[in-house]
């Protein structure tokens, strides 16, 4: 059985920036990856690059399928959504409408009110504010919402860049366990782009070590944790 | 602004940093003997053309005036919207300044046409700097706006100072008044030569101070604001002073052609030569030409006198601006650099020109 | 009081007109951010297809379908085959496609239909009694038709922005085109669709004002001073907002019939001189308009 999604040699930049310098990384269907990775080492374009939001050099395969050149809303028809950094909210947008948007992909009316007052079920506190606009949420309240919306489409694969960034440990804490409980109920596999390694390994099997766009070490979570430079540097401990 | 990236794979190839560095095109270093040859055949060359249009029947030689004023027009609008970045519209309402201020010079205080050169420039310069002013704060689709309101409320302003300008019936400048000096050797009856060959000396200079200032370390900074106003101001430069002193000369140098648009024309009206369609017309022709390159304006004034004039047999008259239209799109398409862009990089396949001393930089583009 | 109400009266229709073509750049600006300079010449064109129609039989009314028709396409594949290729690059570029596209369909209507006005019919025939007296002041049946085209126009857009799902798509394109994508929204379908549906607007619009407002007669250069009051009442209202569309129409229209009206002792209109005022005002103190969300300068 082939991968969920696969990237050989996958590389990208801006312009004349090159970041990404021939990556290689695989997903197995249900599987949680985290890539672990200094400020700019370029972990955020790569998200990007798989998100089809960024033109890329090199192969990239959803189901064993190469995709070629691919724009994000032919990622989400594949199964494939981003919770991008700084998590990108429609603010002028109500909640629920956030949500729906989520949803344009697909033509199950039911099934999208369904998963709907599912998340409002998971995130009580969207719930609460449903008809608010949702650049009036708070950070936390946004960063559910971001994912929520990501989920709205049914992803088989979730792409979660830095969603513990600006929030308060308690907050993240809940955040992660909710992403947990959704890939163990669901079996979304998840790729999760952290600061807060701990956090990440916890969940983890799969660890990727990125720096200066070019993965130097990946390995199960369990041996990585075990690496004395890791822990010093990314678990502090 | 907020794209969505295109789907095609870039890493484009980069460029060799130098492009001596190709094997393919010939080499010539700047200031060499096969340069200074080439720079001399094409000077040659371009002193035959102006001397044949000397010698043309007057209405040829009316049409290069034209074409050689309007180059100068769009020589001012380069400044600003090609080498610093400030999209202008409206530089009609410079050209017709010009104009307006040399017709009333001329008319109601009896001065010699050539003698209001200077205040024509002078007032476009100080109104140049007034529309910078909303510049500083504004950029791209807004400044585009201000602009575009500026070309179209000139003429509404013209018609209401009527005592001043004639209003909408106009004014006429009475071609006695038009006597070329006695200096210049030329009689009434050679005015329009006496004009040609004004027109193309002031171009000429023109054409170096704007060459020269280009390369000068003012050039540099014009560049660098273009580019990015933050780096730029982070570096040092002021960037307010840029914008507003390259709005002003600009706009000097299109009131330098409206002052001779006024002498070639003879006459002005509120609704004639100075709609925001002009503005446009301008805009079209640095376009066409080449934005940021030095021949492209004279290209563009060629092209926007010439094309017209050509075409006005077709389609009721009309032709002309569908050809604008698709050249124009053309253009945009395929060489985004315009003519004149699009023959150097042309040119650049067989023969590129290198500095001597490789590490200096900065050479105008 | 009388001429107080009929400048009142003729303020309401020129401003329902601006703000009807204010709407058409708004839902241009709300996909692409930026203003389609080339709108009113795309309405002009698809006015004399409908006044040709009318020349070889056709109702007025019934030209509407195909003049609006082709409104909806042809904006829509400029965006497409024009202007997207060209958004990547910069502004400039697109705003001189813009102005290509400008100069171009005019041409083109006059190359096609001769540079001589047209005499295009009311799509509300009037006689010298086709009016309501308002104490003293006359509301013409067509005055009345103009607003009210404004208003269904409104309803139909407010309908279609937040009741449909492809309404959905529009405003959530409209908050941010990246994050739309990442919803899996074709944000460029969106973004012709937009520019399609704001033809249609801008084709109705001029269909409605060319009887209307002077000259009264279709000709080459109608619609720029149009196109510019419409924009300067859209910049009013905030560029991204419908409803400030309308206020900023409907303010600008009101205004300039006062100015123009009790300002006559400076002899002629100055109308788009005030113009020239409003956008430098509204640009150097509220870029953003009155109603709208979107800053100056996108990052
Ligand atoms: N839009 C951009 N244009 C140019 N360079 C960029 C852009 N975004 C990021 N970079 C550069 O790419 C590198 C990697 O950035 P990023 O992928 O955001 O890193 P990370 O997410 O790991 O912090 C950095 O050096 C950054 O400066
Ligand atoms: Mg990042």
């Amino acid at each position: 059985m082939s991968a969920l999604l696969e990237a050989r040699g996958l590389s990208a930049g801006y312009g004349q920036a090159h970041v990404l310098h021939g990556v290689d990384l695989t997903i197995e269907p249900g599987q949680v990856v985290v890539v672990l990775g200094a400020n700019g080492a370029g972990k955020t374009t790569l998200m990007r690059s798989l998100a089809g939001l960024l033109p890329y050099d090199g192969e990239l395969r959803v189901d064993g399928e190469t995709v070629g050149a691919v724009r994000p809303d032919q990622m989400v028809a594949r199964g494939v959504s981003l919770v991008p950094q700084g998590r990108g909210t429609l603010t002028a947008l109500s909640v629920t409408d956030n949500l729906r948007t989520g949803a344009v992909g697909r033509r199950d009316a039911s099934g999208v009110q369904e998963d709907i007052d599912r998340w409002f079920t998971t995130f009580p506190r969207l719930a609460e504010r449903r008809h608010q606009v949702a650049g009036t949420l708070s950070g936390g309240e946004q960063q559910m919402l971001a994912i929520a919306r990501a989920l709205m489409s049914r992803p088989r694969l979730l792409l979660c860049d830095e969603i513990s960034l600006g929030l308060a440990p308690v907050i993240v804490q809940g955040l992660f366990e909710t992403i947990r409980g959704i890939n163990e109920e669901m079996g979304t596999a998840l790729l999760l782009v952290e600061q807060n390694a701990a956090l990440a390994m916890g969940i983890a099997s799969y660890v990727y070590l990125l720096e200066v766009g070019r993965v130097v070490q990946s390995g199960a979570a369990e041996s990585f944790a075990q690496s004395d430079s890791i822990r010093r540097v990314y678990l502090g401990y | 602004m907020t794209t969505v990236q295109s789907p095609t794979p870039t890493p484009t190839p980069e460029r060799p940093a130098r492009p001596a560095a190709r094997s393919g095109p010939r080499v010539v270093v700047r200031g060499s003997g096969a340069h200074r040859a080439a720079q001399a055949v094409v000077l040659v060359l371009l002193a035959a053309v102006v001397i044949w249009g000397g010698s043309l029947d007057p209405f040829g030689q009316g049409q290069l005036t034209r074409a050689a004023i309007f180059a100068l027009a769009i020589m001012g609008l380069n400044f600003t919207t090609g080498y610093v970045g400030l999209l202008s519209v409206g530089h009609s309402a410079f050209l017709g300044l010009g104009a307006y201020t040399t017709g009333i010079l001329v008319v109601n205080y009896n001065q010699t046409a050539i003698s209001t050169i200077p205040w024509a420039m002078l007032v476009c310069f100080l109104v140049g700097l007034l529309v910078g002013i909303p510049a500083l704060r504004i950029r791209g689709l807004y400044l585009a706006m201000v602009t575009l309101a500026l070309g179209v409320a000139f003429p509404e302003v013209v018609a209401r100072l009527d005592g001043l300008t004639g209003g909408a019936e106009g004014m006429t400048i009475r071609r006695t008044l038009l006597r070329p000096p006695d200096w210049s050797g030329f009689t009434l009856g050679e005015k329009d030569a006496w004009l040609y060959w004004l027109t193309i000396v002031l171009l000429v200079v023109t054409f170096v101070v704007v060459r020269n200032v280009i390369s000068s370390r003012y050039g540099l900074a014009m560049h660098a604001v273009r580019q990015d106003e933050v780096a730029a101001s982070a570096s040092g430069i002021n960037v307010a002073a840029i914008k507003l002193v390259s709005f002003g000369v600009s706009g000097a140098i299109t009131g330098l052609a409206g002052s001779l648009f006024a002498m070639y024309i003879g006459s002005l009206f509120a609704e004639g030569s100075f709609t925001v369609l002009a503005g446009i017309t301008l805009l079209i022709g640095l376009v066409l030409g080449g934005e940021r390159t030095l021949a492209g304006p004279i290209i563009g004034g060629l092209a926007v006198v010439l094309i017209p004039y050509y075409t006005s047999g077709i389609g009721q008259g009309q032709a002309s601006a569908v050809l604008f239209a698709v050249v124009l799109i053309a253009v945009i398409f395929l060489a985004p650099e315009g003519v004149a862009g699009g023959v150097a990089r042309l040119a650049r396949r067989w023969v590129v020109v290198v500095d001597k001393r490789p590490e200096s930089i900065g050479r105008g583009r | 009081m009388d001429i107080f109400l009929t400048r009142l009266i003729s303020g309401m229709t020129a401003g329902s007109v601006y703000a009807m073509i204010a709407l058409a750049l708004v839902v241009v600006f709300r996909s692409s951010a930026t203003i389609n300079f080339a709108q009113g010449e795309f309405a002009l064109f698809t006015t004399y297809v409908s006044w040709w129609l009318t020349q070889h039989g056709w109702n007025i009314w019934l030209t509407l379908v195909p003049a609006l028709g082709l409104g909806f396409v042809m904006c829509a594949v400029a965006e497409r085959f024009l202007i997207r290729p060209v958004r990547k690059r910069d502004e400039t570029a697109v705003l001189i496609v813009a102005l290509a596209l400008f100069t171009g369909l005019n041409g083109l209507a006059g190359w096609i239909w001769g540079s001589d006005d047209k005499v295009y019919p009311r799509l509300v025939p009037i006689g010298d009694d086709s009016f309501l007296a308002l104490g003293g002041a006359r509301l013409y049946y067509d005055s009345i038709f103009v607003v009210l085209s404004l208003v269904l126009v409104v309803g139909a857009l407010s309908l279609v922005l937040n009741k449909t799902g492809l309404g959905l798509q529009m405003r959530a394109v409209a908050t941010n085109p990246e994050s739309a994508s990442l919803c899996g929204i074709k944000v460029g379908r969106i973004f012709m669709i937009s520019w399609g549906l704001a033809g249609v607007i801008g084709s109705l619009a001029a269909a409605i004002l060319v009887p209307v407002l002077p000259p009264g007669q279709l000709g080459l250069p109608g619609m720029f001073h149009m196109l510019i009051f419409g924009t300067v009442a859209a910049l009013l209202g905030g560029l991204d907002s419908v409803k400030g569309a309308v206020v900023g129409g409907l303010s600008l229209g009101v205004g300039l019939a006062m100015i123009n009206g009790y300002g006559s002792f400076f002899g002629g209109s100055i109308s788009l001189t005030v113009a020239l005022v409003v956008i430098v005002v509204v640009l150097g103190l509220k870029p953003n308009g009155l109603f709208g969300s979107r800053r100056l300068e996108r990052v």
